[in-house]
């Protein structure tokens, strides 16, 4: 009981150094707070090294093969409808510190989120917008991506 | 209270939203998690909108939201300008 008190209390003398004071000490010791401590997974500079890792990187639940959640699910198959199988996938289910750091990052609630090119897109209802209005064809092509549907519309002129 | 009110969700959800959004011309708030409160759909129309890149739509919602958020499994979100 005593030391966990005191750990508590360490991490909420380390958030508050950072010029955090005044945040709850439940919230700083369960929330992940100390994801953003100096080099840890959830950190500032860890989050901006694996967003810029590719030009298409999604934070989601579970893997591409197997998401394991429907909104995840839904950013790989529109990735898959242009032909995108080549990118990074983090999934925050192995990650707690991974998992809060990238909300604080984006300062966004919510997973799965749409890296392009280092910037923060979105979740998977601004995917599935950019998709049906024909934006996410742009951006992938700005990117150096064709996407797989041009293809599939050339073929159907042919027919 | 019948069960065409709504939940008790839904409504706190949509009060939040008007205080937030002064100039919306159109809140739906809509329970999809089967009643237990925990995923909602979230539909606004605003001229506080208009101009903006869908994510910066959504991060008003998700800011405005921030506290009720913590407690939910997921969230949609549909933002628009009003037309004309």
């Amino acid at each position: 009981m005593r030391a966990a008190v005191r750990t508590a209390w360490r991490i909420g003398t380390a958030a508050a150094l950072r010029g955090r004071a005044g945040r709850p000490l439940s919230q700083a010791a369960g929330d992940g707070g100390g994801a953003e401590r100096g080099g840890g997974s959830g950190s500032r500079e860890a989050v901006e090294r694996l967003v810029r890792e590719h030009p298409v990187v999604v934070f989601m639940k579970g893997s591409p093969a197997q998401p394991l959640c429907g909104f995840s699910n839904a950013v790989v198959q529109i990735l898959r409808l242009h032909g995108v199988e080549d990118y990074r996938a983090h999934d925050v289910l192995q990650d707690p510190d991974l998992r809060q750091g990238i909300k604080n990052y984006s300062n966004w609630p919510t997973i799965p989120q749409v890296y392009l090119n280092g910037e923060f897109v979105g979740g998977c209802d601004i995917l599935l917008q950019m998709h049906q209005n024909g934006d996410l064809v742009e951006e992938l092509k700005k990117l150096g991506i064709r996407s797989a549907l041009l293809d599939a519309e050339k073929d159907q002129e042919k027919k | 209270r019948g069960l065409a009110s709504g939940t008790d969700g839904e409504s706190r959800l949509a009060r939040l939203l008007r205080e937030k959004f002064p100039r919306a011309s159109a809140i739906k708030v809509v329970d999809i998690s089967g009643g237990c409160g925990d995923m909602y759909e979230i539909h606004v129309e605003s001229e506080e909108f208009r101009e903006k890149r869908p994510v910066q739509q959504h991060r008003m919602v998700t800011q405005a939201l921030s506290e009720e958020i913590k407690h939910m499994h997921g969230l949609r979100i549909f933002t628009s300008a009003p037309k004309g």
